[in-house]
């Protein structure tokens, strides 16, 4: 009982920290990605990595393909555990499981409807595609993209900004 | 007399507890209030944001591990 | 009505926070051992887990920087988005500064623009909106127990895998025609420095005027 009525437990672990706080630590950890790894944070690569090997493992010959040639080919032929992105990824993951525990709020949250089965499918596809043809995420391409002063980052922003607009149209008329 | 009006967020993922909110708040009355049941911890800040914005009293219940209660006052 | 909630507030809550702790010790002795995957590994995994914490407790959320301006008329995170990418900007620049005064090639995500990226952002700004988040939204609900973010990670993985089949398509028919360009090797580091600056302060006035005017 007494941890919780701390007000450090409260203003470090249960309380939402403020939006600013969070993007002020995004940016140093960003940062410290780009001297650590000399590439800033990204996490799809990672995604169709873990495809690949998934698809491997069922038989598929991924290694083949254009896209896995050179440095990617390195990555997928020495497997998931060599693979420091996929060590940050799965780290995201859980450190957000040990922040919700910590602030003792962990629920597993049921899908409700079929329509957010729909949905979940219909955009998970629309972003692993999406993000492979346009050199990353929110994260690589967005974030990274644009802290790295490149043009592509600022045309992604254009570009995403159109399609969330048109993504919340789509999701007020039909998965509401 | 006041009115408490209730709505079920729960299982519902951002940005939709928010949005019916703001849907469902229209249709309240002043001096009623609303209660919008949400699990998803992201409803917890920014649908009272939203209410506190709009001048709404707002108040939070944790009811259990990862479940809230958003009470929102219509106050004009 | 009133006694309902009277009710609720007895149902017994559990703590979870000694699940927690365990967690937090596995999660350092898990950092020592993989130690000997690779050099890198325990600061990867140290990375991830604060990126992780990060996300999840400012509840931080890329898509709804993006998509809340159109829907619910709240700028907040997009003020936020804006503020993140100019401190990053100034450590980036000077990572890159530093391989420009040494001669060697400029790090960074610098990528080629062209019609492949108008697509690609496109679909990903569709996608992250209906699925209820972008790819490090989706990592932390996962984390945080959505079932539905469990589905969307599958079909995000799939949905990387079809595009990396169709990468060289994409890579002959845009991308080779496409052109790198970094603001600095075009426009000077100063001036390129003033510009990117200059761009991000305005988008922040515009969502900081945008966000009051629809209140």
């Amino acid at each position: 009982m007494g941890i919780k009525n701390s007000p450090y437990y409260k203003k470090f672990l249960k309380n939402p920290w403020s939006y600013i706080t969070g993007a002020v630590l995004l940016a140093i950890f960003n940062i410290a990605i780009f001297i650590i790894n000399g590439s800033p944070w990204g996490v799809t690569t990672t995604f169709s990595y873990w495809g690949a090997w998934i698809f491997k493992a069922l038989g598929g010959h991924p290694e083949s393909w254009a896209y896995f040639q050179g440095s990617k080919g390195e990555v997928l032929a020495n497997g998931f555990f060599s693979h420091t992105g996929s060590i940050m990824n799965i780290g995201i993951i859980v450190g957000a499981l040990l922040a919700s525990l910590l602030a003792s709020e962990f629920k597993i949250k049921k899908i409700k409807s079929g329509k957010q089965v729909v949905a979940a499918i219909l955009g998970g596809l629309l972003m692993g595609y999406g993000a492979r043809i346009s050199f990353g995420c929110n994260i690589g391409a967005l974030f990274s993209g644009m802290a790295s002063m490149s043009l592509h980052g600022w045309e992604y922003l254009i570009f995403i900004f159109l399609g969330a607009w048109t993504g919340s149209k789509l999701l007020v008329n039909y998965f509401i | 007399m006041s009115k408490e009006l209730r709505l079920d967020c729960l299982g519902e993922a951002c940005p939709v507890p928010l949005i019916k909110t703001q849907k469902k708040m229209k249709k309240v009355g002043v001096g009623d209030t609303l209660v919008v049941e949400v699990d998803h911890s992201c409803a917890i800040k920014n649908v009272p944001e939203w209410a506190r914005k709009e001048g709404y009293n707002c108040e939070i219940d944790e009811i259990d591990d990862g479940q809230w209660e958003i009470y929102i006052e219509k106050t004009k | 009505m009133e006694v309902s909630k009277g009710n609720k507030r007895k149902k017994k809550k559990a703590n979870q926070i000694p699940v927690g702790i365990g967690l937090l010790i596995i999660i350092i002795i898990l950092g020592y051992l993989i130690k000997n995957l690779g050099t890198k590994h325990p600061m990867s995994w140290l990375l991830g887990i604060l990126l992780g914490f990060t996300l999840r407790n400012s509840r931080f959320c890329f898509t709804a920087s993006l998509r809340d301006p159109v829907l619910t008329g709240g700028t907040s995170l997009s003020k936020a988005v804006i503020i993140t990418i100019a401190l990053a900007t100034i450590g980036f620049a000077a990572i890159q500064y530093g391989a420009y005064i040494e001669g060697t090639s400029i790090p960074g995500n610098i990528s080629p623009s062209g019609v492949h990226i108008a697509i690609g952002a496109f679909m990903f700004g569709i996608g992250m909106v209906i699925a209820g988040g972008c790819a490090s939204g989706t990592l932390m609900r996962v984390g945080e127990g959505f079932m539905m973010q469990w589905l969307s990670l599958i079909f995000f993985i799939i949905g990387s895998l079809w595009g990396a089949k169709h990468f060289g398509f994409w890579e002959n028919t845009f991308m080779n025609r496409g052109k790198e360009v970094f603001l600095p090797d075009v426009l000077g580091w100063f001036p390129a420095l003033i510009l990117q600056f200059g761009l991000l302060l305005s988008l922040y006035i515009l969502a900081d005027r945008f966000g009051n005017k629809n209140n």
